[in-house]
C-alpha cells in the first residue's frame, strides 16, 4: 500500500485524492480536441494549408515561380513572401510574454524580433520558408509544394554555438545584430554578467576548497501527442479561431494586432489539448497570421496543423555551463561563480529568459545570500531548432550543473551532500537552513535509503558488471501567488442556479495539467454552505474568448490554484445575494441569517428554509458570483523539491538503468492530490527521456536533424519507467486562502541531476552532458575513446 | 456508401486515378459498410483516415502517423491494430471496433476515469493518448483476463503518453480486470 499524503489543515474536497472532472469524457474518446473538430464533415468546404519548409539549413530563396503550384486542381491559393499582404507584415517574435497578456509594443523580448511571417530567409533545415499553399487535401497541397520552380541560394551555416561566437562566423540575424550572432541580454540586463556581487575570483583564491562542475544540457523536445494548428474562419469581417495552443486571450491580442484588427471582430477558442508543456515559446507563432490570411483570401475555413514531424518545431533551451563553488573547511559556501553558453537555434523568443531572466530568480531565491555571487551568459544564434521554455525556462539546465558542483563539493570536503545543501541553501525565509528545503531533503533521504550510501564509485556489483549508486538534486519550486501578480486581474464567474447546480467558468486551456478539477475543488470547497459536491457543479472546457472572463495562460503551473485564490470571493457574493433573497422571504434582518449544508436558518427564530425551496421560489434567475481580482503581493518566498534517484550502470555496455526515483514537492497545499502526484509521477518519464534517451540528432555536413520522429527519438514508454515516489509536503506557505504553488515544472527538474549523481555514486565518473548514452558512459569509464577523440 | 453519412470528397485523394471503383465491406461496432473504392476511399487511404474524417469516429487519435505512439488504436478481430498503418482496403470483409463502439460502463472506461489511489496519480491527464491505451488494454484483457503488472507493462509498452501517467495506467488495467472478473461472477 502506497503513503498518502497528509494533509496540514484537512479540507472537504481541496487536497483531496478522486477522479478527474474530465476522466470519464476523456477515457471514452468524447473530448474534443482540434484534431476532431476541423474536420470537413463539421467544416464544408475545408481547406487544407501546408507551408514550405526548408530543406537547408541556411538559404534565402533567389527566385520563386508558383505557376504551376497554382494550376494544380484543387489548389485555391498560394501565399509567398513576395505577396504585399505577407511582406508588409511587421517583424516578429514567438514569445511575446511568458503568462500575461502582451501587445505588440509591450512584447517582453522587444530586441528580439527576429521573425518574419513567411520569410524567403530560411534559418534552419525544416523552418517555414516563404510559401503557404491552401488546397483541398493535404495531399494537394504537398503536391503544390513540390511544384514550385525555385532558385535556393544556400548559405553557410553554424551549428555549434562556440563557432557561431567565433569571428567569421556566418551571421545568422543581421537585422538583430549585424556585428555576430551573440543575443541581446534580456530588458534590464546591461551585460553577459548578470548577477555580480561581493568579489568571487578573490573569494576563490582564498577559499579552503574549490571545485569546477560542468554540464551540457540539450534541445528535449516536448513531443506533445497532440500537434499544434489552428483552424480559421471568416464570416464577414469577423474571424474565428479554435487551436491547439493554449492562451485564448493572448492568441486574440496576437491576431489583432498583427492583421491590424479591433479586438472584438476575433474570437479564439480552445478545445482540449493534447498536452503543452511549454511548448511553442509561448504562442505568437506565424502561421497563425498566414493561416488567417489564406482563410481570407479564399472565403473558406482552413486548417493548419503540424505533422509529427514538424511538431519537432521548438525544444528546451541548450544550455552548456560551468559552475565554480569555494567553501571554507567548515562547509561553508564562500563563493559560486556560474558561467553559461546558449544555443537559441535558429530564433531568439524566449532563450534568454532561459540563460538570465529566469536564471536570477532561482539564483536569488536559493543562493542569494552567498556574499560572492557571479552569474554571467552569452546566447548565440545557431542554425539549429530554436529553443525556448518546457517545463520551466532554464531551471533544469542550471539545475543540473549545480546538482552535480555540489556533489563533487561534498566529496572534497568529505561531507554528505544533503547536509552540505541544508547548510548553505535556500534562504527566503530569512535563514538558512530553510524549512521547507530542510524538510523536502530529509523526507526524500528517508524515502531513498539514502543512510545506506556507498562511498563514491563504489557501488555494490549486481550481476557481475552492473553496479548501484544513489543521488538526488533539489530546486525551488515554480511559481508562488507574489510571481504570479503580473499576470493581473484573476476571472471567475459562480452561476448557482435554482436546483443549487453549479456552473463555474474558470477559463484557462485543458492541456491535461488538471487545473480544471482544483477549480472544481476549490469551487465545491468555498461553496460548501450549499451543502454541494464536485459533482453538482460543470466545469466550462472550452476556452472562448466570447464568453467573457479573460482565461488563465497554462504557461505555468500556477493556475493550479490562481483562480481558486478568488473563488471564496465569488463564493461570498452568491452567499450575500442568498441571504438578502432569505432575509425578503423571511421577513428577518439578514444579519439573523446564516446558511449551512443548503439550509438558511435564523438566529433568532430557529426557522429554517432549503436553499433550493428558496430558489425555487423566486425569479429562477441564477445567482451570480463574478470577480476580478488580483493576488497577494506579499513576497513570501518559495518552496522547494528534490529528486532522488537510484541507478544501475552497466560498466561492460555503459547502459544507465533508473531503478527507482523519489520526487519530493513542499506545495504549500496541495490542491488536488491524485493531481498533484500524478505530475510528480508523470514527469519522471519525461525527465528520464532527457536524460538518457532522447536527443535530436543532427548531420552535421548538412545541419539536417535526423531524428524528428518517434521512432529515432525515444520517447519513454511503460517498460522504460522505473517506479516513482511521489511526496507531497506542506511545510511553507505562501500568501492568500491557500497560498499554493505551482509543481508542474519542478517535477522534472531535479531529475536529471539526481541521475548524474547517482551514476557518478555507482561508479566514480563524472557525466555531465545529458543524454547519458551508453558511449558517453564508456568513454568516461575509459573504455573507448571519446567523442570526437582519436 | 450505404450509411446515412452525408457523400463528402475523400479525405485523401493526391493524384490517384481508379479505373473503376469498386465495393468493400467493413463491420464497424456491430454494424455493416459499404464503401466504393475510387469513389468514397481511395486506396491510400489508412482505416485511421476512414474511421475519422469519414466516419467521424475521432476517439482514436492521429498521433505521429508512423506506427510509433499506438494513440489510433483500434481492434481488429479481436486484436489491437495501429490504425494509420492499416490501409482501409486492407479490413475488406474484416470488424472493426473502436472507442465509440464500447458502451458508457465500459470496466476499462471506467477504471481509467476513476484512478486516483494514493501513489499512481491518474490513469490520463491529457488524454490524447487514453483512447489507444483503453483499446490496447481491451484486447489484452480479452485474451488475458488476469494480467500480473508485468504483463501489463510489456502488453501496453506499444503506447506512449507524454504526461507519463504510466503508474497509473498499470493500475487501471489490474483494477480494470477486476471489474471484469466481478462482472463475470455476477452474470454466473
Amino acid at each position: 500500500m502506497k503513503k498518502s499524503f497528509r494533509p496540514r489543515d484537512a479540507r472537504q474536497f481541496v487536497g483531496t485524492y478522486r477522479p478527474r472532472i474530465d476522466g470519464h469524457e476523456k477515457a471514452s474518446g468524447q473530448a474534443r480536441y482540434l484534431d476532431d473538430i476541423a474536420l470537413p464533415t463539421r467544416f464544408p468546404g475545408l481547406l487544407y494549408a501546408r507551408v514550405l519548409r526548408s530543406p537547408y539549413a541556411h538559404a534565402r530563396i533567389k527566385r520563386l515561380d508558383t505557376r504551376r503550384a497554382e494550376a494544380l486542381p484543387g489548389v485555391h491559393a498560394v501565399l509567398t513572401f513576395q505577396d504585399p499582404e505577407v511582406a508588409s507584415l511587421k517583424p516578429t517574435n514567438a514569445g511575446w510574454t511568458p503568462f500575461f497578456t502582451s501587445s505588440y509594443n509591450r512584447m517582453m523580448w522587444p530586441d528580439h524580433r527576429d521573425r518574419r511571417i513567411l520569410s524567403d530567409h530560411v534559418c534552419w533545415a525544416g523552418d517555414e520558408a516563404g510559401v503557404v499553399v491552401a488546397a483541398e487535401s493535404r495531399a494537394i497541397a504537398d503536391e503544390a509544394l513540390r511544384l514550385l520552380d525555385i532558385e535556393w541560394e544556400v548559405l553557410p551555416f553554424v551549428l555549434d554555438p562556440v563557432a557561431a561566437l567565433a569571428a567569421g562566423a556566418p551571421i545568422i540575424h543581421p537585422e538583430i545584430n549585424p556585428n555576430g550572432n551573440q543575443l541581446p541580454p534580456s530588458p534590464g540586463t546591461a551585460s553577459e554578467v548578470f548577477l555580480d556581487r561581493g568579489d568571487v575570483e578573490r573569494a576563490l583564491a582564498e577559499a579552503d576548497v574549490v571545485i569546477e562542475a560542468c554540464s551540457d544540457y540539450h534541445n528535449a523536445d516536448h513531443g506533445c501527442l497532440g500537434t499544434r494548428g489552428c483552424l480559421m474562419q471568416w464570416e464577414g469581417d469577423k474571424l474565428t479561431c479554435w487551436t491547439s495552443y493554449y492562451q485564448a486571450d493572448q492568441t486574440r491580442m496576437h491576431l489583432t494586432q498583427m492583421l491590424n484588427l479591433p479586438l472584438h471582430k476575433v474570437r479564439v477558442i480552445n478545445p482540449y489539448i493534447g498536452g503543452s508543456f511549454g511548448r511553442g515559446n509561448v504562442g505568437e507563432q506565424p502561421f497563425f497570421i498566414f493561416t488567417a490570411i489564406l482563410a481570407r483570401r479564399t472565403g473558406r475555413p482552413v486548417l493548419y496543423q503540424h505533422t509529427r514531424r514538424e511538431d519537432f518545431h521548438d525544444t528546451r533551451n541548450a544550455l552548456a555551463y560551468t559552475c565554480r563553488l569555494g567553501a571554507r573547511r567548515d562547509g561553508t559556501i564562500t563563493a559560486c561563480h556560474f558561467k553559461s553558453l546558449g544555443d537559441a537555434g535558429a530564433y531568439a523568443d524566449h532563450s534568454m529568459a532561459a540563460a538570465d531572466y529566469v536564471v536570477r530568480e532561482y539564483i536569488e531565491a536559493t543562493l542569494g545570500h552567498i556574499p560572492n555571487l557571479r552569474v554571467e551568459t552569452r546566447v548565440a544564434y545557431t542554425n539549429r531548432i530554436p529553443g525556448g521554455c518546457k517545463r520551466g525556462i532554464g531551471n533544469n539546465q542550471i539545475n543540473l550543473v549545480f546538482a552535480i558542483a555540489l556533489d563533487m563539493l561534498a566529496e572534497r570536503l568529505g561531507v554528505d551532500p544533503l547536509e552540505l545543501a541544508i547548510k548553505n541553501l535556500g534562504n527566503q525565509h530569512g535563514r538558512v537552513p530553510d524549512r521547507s528545503l530542510e524538510a523536502v531533503l530529509r523526507e526524500g533521504a528517508q524515502r531513498i535509503g539514502w543512510s545506506q550510501r556507498h562511498a563514491p564509485g563504489d557501488g555494490p556489483s549486481v550481476g557481475g558488471t552492473r553496479r548501484r549508486g544513489i543521488g538526488f538534486s533539489l530546486h525551488n519550486s515554480w511559481h508562488a501567488a507574489w510571481q504570479e501578480v503580473p499576470r493581473g486581474h484573476i476571472q471567475v464567474s459562480i452561476r448557482v442556479n435554482p436546483d443549487c447546480s453549479v456552473i463555474l467558468d474558470a477559463p484557462t486551456a485543458e492541456t491535461g495539467t488538471g487545473s480544471n478539477t482544483c477549480n472544481v475543488l476549490s469551487c465545491a470547497e468555498a461553496l460548501s454552505f450549499l451543502g454541494i459536491g464536485p459533482q453538482d457543479i460543470h466545469w466550462i472546457s472550452e476556452t472562448d474568448t466570447e464568453r467573457g472572463l479573460k482565461d488563465q495562460v497554462q504557461t505555468d503551473s500556477g493556475v493550479s490554484y490562481v483562480q481558486s485564490e478568488v473563488m471564496g470571493k465569488a463564493a461570498a457574493m452568491v452567499k450575500r445575494q442568498i441571504l438578502e433573497l432569505a432575509a425578503r422571504r423571511l421577513n428577518v434582518p439578514i444579519e439573523d441569517l446564516d446558511i449551512e449544508a443548503g439550509k438558511i436558518f435564523a438566529h433568532s427564530t430557529e426557522e429554517e428554509l432549503s436553499v433550493r425551496d428558496l430558489l425555487w421560489q423566486e425569479d429562477l434567475v441564477p445567482i451570480l458570483g463574478t470577480v476580478s481580482e488580483t493576488l497577494p503581493d506579499e513576497v513570501t518566498g518559495v518552496p522547494f523539491t528534490a529528486s532522488f534517484a537510484e541507478v544501475e550502470v552497466d560498466t561492460e555496455t555503459g547502459r544507465v538503468d533508473v531503478l527507482k526515483v523519489v520526487v519530493v514537492h513542499d506545495c504549500g497545499t496541495v490542491m488536488y492530490a491524485a493531481g498533484a502526484e500524478g505530475q510528480q509521477i508523470g514527469g519522471q518519464p519525461m525527465a528520464l527521456g532527457e536524460t538518457l534517451t532522447e536527443e535530436i540528432v543532427y548531420d552535421l555536413a548538412t545541419g539536417y536533424p535526423l531524428s524528428f520522429n518517434w521512432i529515432e527519438y525515444k520517447i519513454p514508454t511503460m517498460l522504460d519507467t522505473p517506479e516513482v515516489e511521489p511526496v507531497l509536503l506542506e511545510v511553507w506557505k505562501g500568501a492568500g486562502e491557500y497560498g499554493a504553488c505551482g509543481i508542474g515544472e519542478s517535477v522534472t527538474t531535479c531529475t536529471p541531476g539526481a541521475v548524474a549523481n547517482a551514476i557518478y555514486n555507482a561508479i566514480g565518473v563524472r557525466l555531465g552532458a545529458i543524454p547519458f548514452t551508453p558511449d558517453k558512459v564508456l568513454a568516461a569509464l575509459g573504455k573507448i575513446p571519446a567523442e570526437g577523440g582519436e | 456508401m450505404t450509411s446515412s453519412h452525408s457523400p463528402a470528397q475523400s479525405p485523401c485523394h493526391g493524384a490517384e486515378v481508379i479505373a473503376s471503383p469498386y465495393p468493400i465491406r467493413i463491420q464497424i461496432n456491430g454494424r455493416w459498410y459499404q464503401f466504393e473504392v475510387g469513389r468514397d476511399l481511395m486506396p491510400s487511404d489508412t482505416l485511421a483516415q476512414l474511421l475519422r474524417e469519414r466516419l467521424g469516429l475521432t476517439g482514436l487519435k492521429v498521433a505521429c502517423d508512423e506506427g510509433a505512439c499506438g494513440a489510433c488504436t483500434v481492434i481488429l478481430d479481436g486484436e489491437a491494430i495501429l490504425s494509420c498503418m492499416t490501409l482501409a482496403v486492407e479490413v475488406d470483409g474484416h470488424s472493426v471496433l473502436t472507442i465509440e463502439g464500447l458502451p458508457a460502463d465500459d470496466p476499462v472506461i471506467e477504471a481509467f476515469a476513476e484512478q486516483s489511489e494514493p501513489g499512481y496519480g491518474t490513469a490520463l491527464q491529457c488524454g490524447f493518448c487514453t483512447p489507444g491505451f483503453v483499446m490496447t488494454a481491451k484486447a489484452l484483457l480479452a485474451t488475458n483476463p488476469h494480467p500480473t503488472l508485468e504483463e501489463v507493462r510489456e502488453g501496453l509498452s506499444g503506447n506512449l503518453c507524454r504526461c507519463g501517467c504510466y503508474a497509473a495506467i498499470g493500475q487501471a488495467v489490474l483494477h480494470a480486470a477486476e471489474k471484469m472478473e466481478a462482472g463475470r461472477r455476477h452474470d454466473r
